[in-house]
């Protein structure tokens, strides 16, 4: 899970590196017409992916609540909250 | 000693060398920490200090260069009592050995900062702070924790950036003591947990706001510091403090001087990343639309030159060429009839002077017999009675022969 989530993570950055480097390729247009509808087509899915990324997850405030040596449970955190007290933990 | 012609003679400097390698061969002579008094205090023009170091019964001279000396937090004065640590080691050109100071730190205040220095100097020779082992933290974050305390200014601040800049991102509190005895402890079984339960977490975040050193001496304790060193996922050091690096910063793979800088700095701007997509998104159709019409360009120009190859362009051409030479034999026969009509008014007007009419004019009559109209030139054409008419310049004259008669000329 971790590993899998490393590669995407550094393929977003290699994404928007791609992205850029297509469009370089395009700006200096010694490209064929084929080359160039492909290169167009590539970058706008690489530049779909990108924003895809951007929004895939969603907001969440959480606090992490020991029970026990190895028992935990996660409940939702409000930063007004002021009656947790650090000696709780 | 009698014998001094068979041993070895050495030099003076080889024995200097001799006895500098043996020093400096002696790991109790490096990185050694003592107690004394400063005395002979100079501070040389080229920034270098130059001192002498001594207890009651014996004293030790001491350099501290310049490149050391720099971020020293006082001035070394006489009589000033002070712990130095420092390599000793042998100054060949005078044979004398000496302290080559690297820090300085006022006897009797600074006891923590002198386990700070102890504890940073033997993390870092088991190389706890090398570059290589520093972990990359990911552009985009989708899941961090923040080790802190709950109800700190620290935790409202890392959620506060964190949110504003990328509203996407999953934040997991994780309450810990910050300060007092048992916090790097805390911390660091935090960090433990959090490994072994959360390995989906991009990096930790541990961190508190500003205080003494006293109040921030959590973060310079090994146990805490092994603990970052372990831990898989990333760490992000975040000890509110404005000079000094507590030994924290130098094990997590970053550090930030606050809190908000730390989310600052591992935080993206979402609006700026969709901003350069977007950017680099109109650049590729502006880009791609640019290269169609230059390639239109080329389809246009070569169409062109085609179209001028065209048999129907050369047919055109061939009419061209014909309407030309044509124009050219009108023009041509034209002239040529232009020369013909000039004779011909010429000769008319040498006709004209031949005409009948014009020896009429001159009082010459024409005779002519009718009804066949032959003109009469001789006497015997015409008997007496016949009729004639006469033909003179404004008309004629009709009449009958009544007489004919032969004159000599």
């Amino acid at each position: 899970m971790k590993t899998k989530k490393k590669s995407e993570e550094i393929s977003f950055e290699e994404h928007l590196k791609k992205l850029e480097s297509i469009v370089q390729q395009l700006e200096e247009g010694e490209l064929t017409l084929d080359e160039s509808v492909k290169l167009y087509e590539e970058g706008m899915s690489i530049s779909k992916l990108c924003l895809d990324k951007l929004n895939k997850t969603k907001q969440k405030i959480e606090q992490l609540v020991l029970e026990g040596e190895e028992k935990y449970s996660v409940k939702p955190f409000s930063i007004s909250k002021g009656e947790n007290t650090v000696n709780e933990f | 000693m009698n014998n001094y012609a068979e041993s070895k003679i050495y030099t003076v400097s080889k024995i200097n060398r001799y006895i500098k390698a043996l020093f400096e061969s002696d790991y109790n002579l490096q990185n050694v920490w003592i107690l004394g008094e400063i005395s002979n205090f100079t501070l040389h023009s080229s920034g270098h200090m130059y001192f002498v170091l001594k207890d009651q019964e014996s004293q030790i001279r001491c350099v501290m260069f310049r490149g050391n000396n720099l971020n020293l937090p006082f001035m070394p004065q006489d009589g000033m009592k002070v712990k130095v640590m420092g390599d000793i080691r042998v100054y060949e050109r005078r044979g004398e050995y000496q302290l080559y100071v690297k820090k300085i730190v006022e006897a009797g205040k600074g006891e923590l900062y002198l386990a700070f220095e102890r504890l940073k100097e033997k993390l870092k020779a088991e190389g706890l702070f090398d570059e290589e082992f520093k972990k990359k933290l990911p552009l985009i974050p989708q899941r961090i924790a923040v080790i802190t305390s709950p109800t700190g200014a620290a935790i409202r601040d890392v959620i506060t950036i964190s949110l504003r800049r990328f509203p996407n991102l999953s934040i997991l509190v994780v309450p810990s003591l910050v300060q007092g005895t048992f916090a790097a402890q805390e911390i660091a079984q935090k960090i433990e947990f959090l490994n072994k339960y959360f390995s989906d977490l991009d990096f930790i975040i541990i961190g508190r706001g500003g205080g003494s050193l006293e109040e921030l001496w959590a973060f310079n304790e090994e146990i805490l510091a092994r603990s970052i060193y372990n831990s898989k996922i990333p760490i992000v050091s975040a000890v509110g403090h404005e000079t000094d690096f507590t030994i924290s910063d130098f094990v997590a793979d970053l550090r930030s001087p606050t809190p908000s800088a730390a989310a600052e700095m591992t935080i993206p701007d979402m609006n700026s990343l969709i901003n350069n997509v977007n950017l680099l998104n109109s650049k590729l159709m502006r880009a791609t639309k640019r290269n169609f019409e230059l390639k239109m360009e080329i389809l246009n120009s070569l169409t062109k030159s085609l179209q001028y190859q065209s048999p129907e362009n050369k047919i055109n051409q061939y009419y061209q060429y014909i309407d030309e030479f044509t124009g050219r034999l009108n023009s041509r026969i034209k002239h040529q009839i232009e020369l013909y009509e000039e004779r011909i008014k010429k000769d008319s007007q040498r006709l004209d002077s031949l005409s009948p009419w014009a020896v009429i004019e001159r009082g010459y009559s024409i005779c002519r017999k009718l009804p066949h109209l032959e003109i009469v030139k001789k006497l015997e054409q015409v008997e007496i009675g016949n009729e004639i008419e006469v033909i003179i310049s404004d008309g004629k004259i009709s009449g009958k022969v009544d007489k004919k008669e032969v004159v000599s000329s």
